[in-house]
């Protein structure tokens, strides 16, 4: 019986000229979003592949003309001296710290226009490194990626409603479904059945499209990673298609359906997501960073103007590289000191921005359960490897690198001064310091786990089969034989 | 008779509850929307013009330097923004409100509000634009489908033309009752931008009255459109589907697609090869050869052979030649890359014809001067200011370094010599060559709208003949 209402129900679409239509819509979405996405995700590999390539030739260069230095009886300006240790600090390092996209990446844009992928590092107070970014047109990122996400959260409910709003209520308004009945057809089966192809026609092709697509492009992108995405997809798209069930199953018209099917996705896709963002803003607001901006200054023009005081503070810190200074007024040393004194100065108002950060995330986390748009963008977004859980990550391991390099020219630094490598003499050059840049510490990438968490999932399990067990219910009404909704 | 079918089509709309709700519901959501973007841009004015305060009196306080120590200390300056950005933020979470100004370098904006947001912030927040351009045509699609076909089918429809009401009179009675039930949600626009008018210090008026003028031309289009459309269709269903299919074709798929296209045709290099480049032209050894050469010029201009001799400073004339050079490289590369931006924008802007949403989207934030192309006015007078402030401080090393005995420091005067950096957004009658593509595609869309309705008339009148 089942395999004749799924055969009768494809021949009914088929002669609908929309089915060819929302086939051809489902596969151009596909495979342009997924072009987009992938092409943005090139796009920082080749950025990131640059900077690498700039870093190992920076090492190579220095290799090379190290003869050429030694014997160099010229003036050499140390600022631009590759091989003095505090050039290479304040002005001529090349070395980044990068966040790859993952094989993933091109499902969900996510953040990653935002959110800066690397870093070139220079002993700086951390405050100005980590305000870099990539240079991307505004209106862009107002308007958002066209991505495979944008595709599966708000166009493809919208296929789905195109096709099942009628489900069922149309063999009801027509008279169809009392002959139906007679001839012994189960009104859950028929609804079930008509569901199943609708929903087939909008997953099947955006699922084989995009799959292979990604499968296809990037040989790191796993069977496993296909099947979570197309785990997460069709849960989404099930959820739509049971709502819709839901709906019709109200037994109203199918105008009356649409209106409210369009009603739902409205409020689930555009109006909560909004609403929940604009009172997350007003519950959780971010700290000011034109106030920031005034802190730093404050802060850097107070460690400046004592800057005697904070290379005093900085040795009584660091015993060890103060035993045998005997030029404690040094530039350099002066510098990293003032440096190291704004970033603690500093490091509440970080705090703050971070623990506000955390604040919000766990208000959308709480509250993301409202709309399964939202629920199913983030577990996207995670999963593409471009949501904040693995930007703080990242964000963090930058932070220790800044750190292991400050931690590496201040003590050399230091030795360097004690030496008297600056000054060898009156008037002669500096002496190289750093004749081998492959010293200098390099940033060690981590590769963190972006499955979605499967609670989050689980929600969309539980909704759905809450809505498939209230349809079945009023289902079972409308064929009982006292109902009064199959009158014709 | 049409003051008649006016009532009788007023009437209708309130006796059928949901256009109430519907109402109800975006005024509700506009008022939330005016709400927090008021508060939001009272902090953030009151809490820019107190930066703003202190970072001019650190810059006078900054205490006895040289002028090339204060050179490098340089300023920050703050975008301010127009009220009506209150309305319509635009771009203004996506561009960053404080930039560096400093010797050596031209700076972008620094700290855009978007990087401190978490990912969900990227399905958008309520903002009065927002409920305006994106939540106020399906206000009046979902009020305004079965204008036409749900009397149609109903029957009630022939009963009507056959009464005497004239087919035109009945569409502009139905197009009319639409639009006031729009308008109640314009109410608190206007009555905010009135109160704008009258309260501003600066208040821009014809900015005001524009945008007050394209929202009416904006949601004037969508009422016709949906009562057209209505007359044309035969069923309310396939009337709301239609109408749907292209709210989410203009509102949301082609802004999209045509900004993700304009990005490919017109890229922008990534930051890392922009920097990159910045470095590797600006210090180069045709640098060095062009200050030794202009070394060379001024001994003998001077007729001396050291620039020790020199009736000035020589380190002074040599930092601004630099400046200058630099100057040269930056207006290179930062304008290649803004026409690229501009060439992106205008073919954003030139897709209006395809979707009335781009259209008003461009104009408002025109408008309110949260675009890009405000921006980088502000961007230009900033850059202009850091060049003048560089000069100032150049040629003051250059005039006065040689006469002191020792390292030469100057004080407060000289610091109090450098204006303090005033912007004022322009005139939109400066701006408004910018937006004529995307004023010209809302006209436009009115008439396209007009012509529709005249076809869906037409059509009316031979099933009426029929």
């Amino acid at each position: 019986m089942n395999r004749l209402i799924i055969t009768t129900e494809l021949k009914n679409l088929w002669r609908e000229k929309l089915t060819v239509a929302v086939l051809s819509i489902t596969l151009i979405f596909a495979a342009l979003s997924f072009y987009n996405g992938y092409q943005f995700s090139q796009a920082q590999h080749a950025v990131i592949d640059i900077a690498q390539q700039e870093q190992l030739s920076a090492i190579e260069t220095a290799q090379n003309s190290l003869t050429q230095r030694l014997s160099e009886q010229g003036s050499i300006k140390w600022w631009e001296d590759i091989y003095d240790l505090r050039g290479q600090a304040f002005y001529l390092m090349v070395n980044y710290a990068t966040k790859p996209p993952l094989a993933t990446a091109p499902i969900a844009v996510g953040q990653a226009d935002v959110f800066p992928y690397y870093f070139r590092m220079l002993i700086s107070e951390k405050q100005n490194v980590v305000q870099q970014y990539d240079y991307v047109n505004p209106l862009q990122l107002l308007l958002g990626q066209f991505d495979l996400a944008f595709v599966v959260i708000y166009i493809l409910p919208l296929l789905i409603i195109g096709l099942s709003y009628n489900a069922l209520t149309q063999e009801q308004q027509t008279g169809q479904l009392r002959i139906l009945l007679l001839q012994g057809i189960n009104p859950q089966h028929l609804l079930k059945n008509q569901l199943l192809v609708r929903l087939s026609l909008v997953l099947v092709p955006f699922l084989l499209c995009s799959n292979s697509l990604l499968l296809l492009s990037n040989k790191d992108f796993t069977i496993q990673n296909s099947l979570i995405f197309s785990l997460i997809v069709s849960l989404y798209c099930l959820f739509w298609s049971y709502l819709a069930g839901f709906i019709v199953s109200k037994g109203k018209s199918t105008a009356t359906n649409a209106a409210i099917l369009v009603a739902c996705w409205l409020a689930f896709v555009i109006i909560i997501p909004a609403t929940l963002n604009t009172l997350n803003g007003a519950a959780n607001p971010t700290p000011s960073r034109i106030h920031y901006v005034d802190s730093l200054r404050e802060q850097a023009d107070s460690a400046k103007k004592a800057s005697e005081k904070t290379l005093a503070k900085f040795f009584q810190d660091h015993p060890e590289l103060a035993s045998t200074n005997d030029n404690p007024s040094d530039y350099a040393t002066k510098k990293i000191a003032t440096i190291i004194a704004i970033e603690q100065a500093m490091h509440a108002f970080d705090q703050a921005f971070l623990q506000i950060q955390d604040q919000q995330s766990q208000y959308a986390q709480a509250f993301k359960l409202l709309s399964p748009a939202t629920l199913v963008y983030s577990a996207l977004v995670d999963f593409s490897g471009n949501g904040l859980t693995r930007q703080q990550d990242f964000m963090q391991a930058v932070a220790q690198h800044h750190q292991a390099l400050q931690q590496f020219y201040k003590t050399q630094i230091v030795a360097a001064s004690q030496r008297g490598d600056f000054t060898p003499c009156r008037g002669c050059n500096a002496r190289p310091t750093l004749k081998d840049l492959t010293v200098i510490p390099q940033f060690k990438n981590t590769v963190n786990d972006t499955s979605p968490p499967p609670w989050s999932l689980i929600l969309l399990v539980l909704a759905i089969f809450a809505l498939s067990l209230k349809t079945n219910q009023r289902v079972i009404q409308i064929g009982s034989a006292q109902s009064q909704e199959v009158r014709v | 008779m049409l003051m008649i079918t006016m009532k009788k089509e007023w009437l209708d709309s309130w006796r059928q509850g949901h256009a109430l709700w519907i109402s109800l519901i975006a005024l509700m959501l506009l008022l939330i929307a005016c709400v927090t973007s008021w508060q939001s841009f009272q902090v953030q004015s009151a809490t820019k013009s107190a930066v703003a305060q202190s970072e001019r009196d650190r810059w006078l306080e900054q205490g006895e330097k040289g002028p090339h120590s204060a050179a490098h200390y340089g300023v920050y300056v703050l975008k301010p923004e127009l009220p009506l950005a209150m309305v319509d933020p635009g771009l203004r979470d996506f561009q960053g409100n404080v930039l560096r100004l400093e010797a050596h370098k031209r700076n972008d904006t620094l700290f855009r509000p978007i990087q401190d947001t978490i990912p969900m912030q990227r399905f958008g927040s309520l903002s009065p634009s927002f409920v305006l351009q994106i939540l106020l045509p399906l206000l009046i699609i979902l009020v305004g489908y079965p204008a036409f076909s749900g009397e149609r089918e109903q029957g009630t429809l022939k009963q009507l033309l056959a009464s005497g009401c004239s087919s035109i009179h009945l569409f502009i009675a139905k197009s009319a009752a639409l639009f006031s039930v729009a308008a109640i949600v314009l109410i608190p626009l206007f009555a905010f931008l009135l109160y704008s008018s009258i309260s501003e210090q600066h208040a821009q008026v014809l900015r005001s009255a524009l945008y007050a003028l394209s929202y009416l031309v904006y949601l004037s289009t969508w009422c016709v459109m949906v009562v057209a459309i209505s007359c044309w269709l035969s069923t309310a269903r396939r009337t709301l589907i239609v109408l749907l299919a292209l709210w989410a074709i203009s509102c949301l798929l082609i802004p999209k697609i045509a900004m993700t296209h304009a990005s490919n045709q017109y890229p922008i290099e990534s930051g890392q090869a922009f920097q990159s480049k910045l470095e590797s032209e600006v210090y180069t050894p045709e640098r060095q050869q062009a200050i030794a050469q202009f070394k060379q010029e001024t001994l003998t201009t001077y007729g001396v052979s050291s620039t020790d001799d020199l009736p000035f400073d020589w380190s002074g004339a040599q930092l601004q030649f630099g400046e200058q050079y630099s100057d040269k490289v930056f207006d290179r590369l930062f304008g290649a890359r803004s026409e690229q931006l501009n060439a992106q924008f205008q073919y954003y802007q030139s897709t209006a014809l395809l979707s009335p949403f781009i259209a008003i989207q461009t104009i408002s934030m025109g408008l309110a001067g949260s675009d890009h192309t405000h921006h980088h006015n502000f961007e230009v007078a900033a850059e202009k200011y850091r060049r003048v402030m560089q000069q100032t401080l150049n040629f003051n090393q250059r005039d006065h370094a040689h006469k002191a005995t020792s390292h030469y420091v100057a004080d407060k005067q000289l610091w109090q010599a450098i204006p303090e950096f005033v912007y004022q957004p322009p005139s939109f009658s400066l701006m408004s060559g910018h937006y004529l593509v995307a004023l010209c595609a809302l006209i436009g869309w009115l008439l396209f709208s007009g012509i529709l309705g005249s076809y869906s008339l037409y059509l009316l009148r031979k099933e009426v003949q029929r």
